[in-house]
């Protein structure tokens, strides 16, 4: 009695084992890209919520914070001209809080492993002369993460023509 | 105890020594690849070594603001009349598998016989997959 009952406990099991393990590997084939999906969204959402970190410590002069978003090998090019993180602090160090403001448009987000590229459009407003005026900016960004989390290493833009 | 510490030291400054043979391989290959793609792809409209050197995933900033994607920016490399990119000033800085290539650039291009020059500064990345540099984004700055 107790043989058939091996058995059947065996076929069970060795079924059992087999739908378990296709189970287990459809489960691994629909999470992997879920968990990859899950990570890029991710990315995606931490380098958004940086760009929006970096615009609003810009208008607020808070060094510190840019501190921390900047890598220390920085390059940026604003206006044409190539300056490094120390150089791009000390400019926004010495400007007065919120005189021009920056609005952002719609983002699109790349991610490509440890590496993220952001392209999009803002807008700046700025006073000359007492009078506003409003510039159209397009922009790449390379994020990269690093041990602390993700920092800017490349920014540009161009003026909108 | 001192022959330890000394084989250490030599061990230290030999990775040392391969990490800095490493990067300025990867550099030197970088500005070739800037070369390439740039003064020689571009000018001959040579498409096949383009698609080779940028990532399906490319994006361009020209400078006037316009974006491309890689298959957008070859349209536009074909329409050229005559493209003629000469950069100088090349700078490389290396993360680990992402690069970032600057420097200095002049444009020479005919397009429907309207010829135009531009100058700036561009700012290109680059990323290492499966053991080759592939172009990801690239963004060209008026200094005009």
């Amino acid at each position: 009695m107790s043989q058939p009952s091996s058995k059947r406990g065996s076929t069970f099991t060795v079924r059992a084992k087999s739908t378990c393990r296709r189970v287990l590997l459809l489960m691994a084939c629909s999470i992997g890209p879920m968990v990859f999906g899950q990570q890029s969204s991710n990315t995606e959402t931490a380098i958004r919520a940086l760009e929006k970190e970096w615009t609003y410590a810009q208008g607020h002069n808070d060094n510190r914070a840019l501190d921390l978003i900047f890598d220390n090998a920085l390059v940026y090019v604003e206006y044409g001209r190539l300056v490094s993180k120390g150089e791009y602090l000390a400019r926004i160090r010495g400007e007065i809080p919120s005189a021009d403001e920056i609005v952002m448009d719609p983002i699109t987000v790349r991610t490509f492993d440890n590496t993220a590229i952001v392209i999009g459009t803002y807008r700046e407003k700025t006073l000359q002369r007492g009078q506003h005026e409003i510039k159209r900016w397009r922009f790449i960004d390379t994020w990269i993460y690093k041990k602390n989390g993700w920092v800017l290493v490349a920014a540009a833009a161009t003026p909108l023509r | 105890m001192r022959t330890g510490l000394l084989a250490a030291f030599c061990l230290a400054a030999l990775c040392c020594t391969a990490q800095v043979t490493q990067d300025s391989s990867a550099e030197q290959e970088l500005l070739a690849l800037e070369r390439v793609a740039k003064l020689q792809a571009c000018e001959s409209k040579d498409l096949d070594t383009l698609d080779g050197i940028l990532d399906d995933g490319f994006l361009y900033v020209d400078p006037s603001g316009k974006h491309y994607t890689k298959r957008e920016f070859f349209t536009f490399v074909k329409s050229a009349d005559s493209f003629q990119y000469v950069t100088e000033a090349m700078a490389v800085r290396l993360h680990g598998n992402t690069a970032i290539v600057t420097g200095v650039y002049q444009i020479r291009i005919v397009l429907h016989g309207q010829p135009s020059l531009e100058r700036g500064r561009f700012v290109d990345t680059w990323l290492l997959k499966n053991g080759r540099w592939k172009g990801v984004a690239s963004i060209d700055v008026s200094t005009q």
